[in-house]
């Protein structure tokens, strides 16, 4: 298939490497010309705009920063399209934002996924990522061997939008589980008992998760190296209280941890992994 | 002087009546015309037209969307004003947009301050609001004798967005305040104790405050119509949260309080005062 991939960073090149292993044709463009030449050492093909890569493809694929960068690289995907385009979006923005831009690019003739993504960088190189995809039926299944090539757990989950909802429930759920999960470290430092002992026996009941398992192991190791920043965690969370707030939707749990990672931004740990919310517990009670 | 009045509800008719009480000649744009009857008042078919006639422009409305579209979009404040002219922002909005806005203003040498207030409806009607002032302090000496018809505490916070930032202070402290009574109510009544004499016996202790008096009061009566509509509260607790997360400053109780906001509203009290606070609690 003649795929398009906008987007060469962290998570989108190996994503687009990964395309290009599974034998399709891949046009790429990014916004640094540097950061494309790993692919066209790999065999993709260069485009001087998101217009020339759709112009060339029957997906293109977005991996980009924020919600203005996909609407900006969508419109030029727009100019470009040819009948039957599919526009697959695999940022993290708000299901707000992504369900306008669905209904943008269906004015202009062309369906759209949102299909963000969750398992980090080492996920987007192994080719094992969670894709959580949201649009209509006959999209995604156009869409489906490209997303086979990037990811294992490939789930469609509802209408336009529903992707990003699905993304929005990740965050709550990864972000409340490293505070809970730096919160029952810091409790058991602070008791004088053995935070490695103490994940060991939890791990064999009912809190045992996958955030005891290998974050808990890293903030025993105190290595915060990312991984997933806090700073994009962060930016993650405020969606998600975004959203609550035009809901009318009470998250308690969601709104004291987005509190943590404001913290941790305005002291400086933006860079580091979300698991050095430890830190910041630390220093709040005096343990640093 | 002429003086232009551009919000008319709850807050700015009393203001705008006041400042034509005191001698101005006022005039007066609407988006809706009927909310100005019963002002002695010129209408002007556009916020552009307002501004050509008038030396200082005052705005109360609601969103930010609101001010910026009547300073600076079509037909805007900023078409009809001349160079030297003042425009004071009494809506509570972001810091980030007042600042924006002055700024862009600023380029026709249109002076701006953003001046929101605290002290409500009863406030506005006796002229005795708090105001907090961001701008250039001789811009604020300029208006200082309008000021004076409709509040007792003006104070000069800082530059442009300053006045912004005191009153996402004030937000946070006030509505803190009315979840604390409410918590407090509850556990009263949960206790079964009566609520209306725990308030009036904490009334003479550490714990008095003006919420608790007010707010406090109306929970006892269980008095939800509004006083202030809660829906305001909830814009403003979006505003302040935004403006903590751009400062990455930790907001705990602030970020609770917005959730209690956020079930308030999914109950549909939006339109009722903030006190029924009291009964999202209630409803757990």
């Amino acid at each position: 298939m003649n795929i398009g991939f906008l987007g060469l960073g962290i998570m989108g090149r190996p994503m687009a490497l990964n395309l290009l292993k599974g034998g399709h044709t891949v046009t790429v463009w990014a916004r640094r010309a540097e950061s494309m030449q790993p692919l066209l050492d790999a065999g993709a093909r260069g485009a001087a705009n998101p217009t020339e890569v759709a112009q060339a493809s029957e997906v293109v694929i977005s991996m980009v920063a924020d919600a203005p960068d996909v609407a900006e690289v969508m419109r030029a995907v727009a100019a470009g399209a040819k009948p039957g385009l599919v526009a697959v979006d695999m940022s993290t923005i708000a299901p707000a934002a992504a369900r306008q831009i669905g209904e943008e690019l269906a004015a202009a003739g062309i369906d759209f996924i949102d299909a963000p993504v969750s398992g980090g960088e080492v996920g987007a190189i192994a080719g094992t990522l969670s894709i959580m995809a949201g649009g209509s039926e006959s999209a995604f299944a156009k869409a489906r061997a490209a997303f086979e090539c990037m990811g294992k757990n490939i789930v469609h989950v509802g209408e336009s939008g529903a992707g990003q909802v699905t993304k929005a429930a990740n965050q709550i759920l990864t972000g409340v589980g490293v505070l809970a999960v730096a919160e029952a470290m810091a409790f058991a430092a602070k008791n004088g008992v053995e935070g490695s002992k103490v994940r060991e026996a939890l791990m064999g009941g009912f809190a045992a998760s996958r955030i005891l398992e290998n974050h808990g192991q890293r903030m025993l190791d105190r290595n915060f190296k990312p991984g997933f920043k806090s700073w994009m965690h962060e930016k993650d969370l405020n969606i998600v209280m975004q959203t609550a707030h035009q809901l009318g939707l009470c998250l308690p749990a969601s709104a004291a941890t987005a509190q943590m990672f404001n913290a941790m931004v305005g002291s400086g740990l933006g860079e580091e992994d979300s698991i050095a919310v430890l830190k910041l517990l630390e220093r709040l009670s005096g343990q640093a | 002087m002429n003086v232009g009045f551009i919000g008319l509800g709850v807050m700015g008719r009393p203001m705008a009546l006041h400042l034509q009480r005191a001698g101005h000649t006022l005039f007066v744009w609407s988006r809706r015309p009927a909310s100005a009857e019963g002002i002695p008042a010129t209408l002007c078919a556009s916020p552009a037209e307002l501004g050509r006639r008038c030396e200082v422009v005052f705005t109360v409305v609601t969103a930010c969307a609101d001010v910026e579209n009547i300073c600076l979009g079509e037909a805007g404040l900023i078409e009809g004003l001349a160079p030297g002219t003042v425009v004071v922002d009494c809506s509570t909005i972001a810091p980030e947009t007042a600042r924006r806005i002055a700024a862009r203003l600023g380029e026709k040498q249109i002076d701006m301050l953003d001046a929101p207030v605290s002290g409500g409806a009863q406030g506005a009607i006796d002229a005795t609001l708090a105001i907090m002032a961001g701008g250039k302090a001789e811009v604020l000496a300029r208006v200082q004798p309008l000021l004076e018809c409709l509040g007792k505490r003006i104070v000069h916070v800082g530059p442009s967005g300053a006045g912004q930032v005191a009153k996402a202070c004030n937000q946070m402290i006030m509505v803190a305040a009315i979840q604390a009574s409410a918590e407090a109510m509850r556990l009263a009544a949960a206790a079964g104790v009566d609520c209306g004499k725990v308030r009036q016996a904490l009334a003479g202790g550490s714990a008095a405050s003006r919420v608790l008096d007010v707010m406090g009061g109306r929970m006892v009566s269980r008095d939800f119509s509004a006083g202030i509509e809660a829906r305001l509260h909830h814009k403003d607790f979006g505003l302040l949260l935004d403006a903590a997360r751009r400062c990455g400053s930790l907001t705990p109780v602030a970020a609770v309080v917005g959730q209690q906001l956020n079930a308030l509203m999914a109950q549909g009290w939006g339109r009722d005062d903030t006190s029924s606070l009291l009964r999202v609690l209630e409803s757990a």
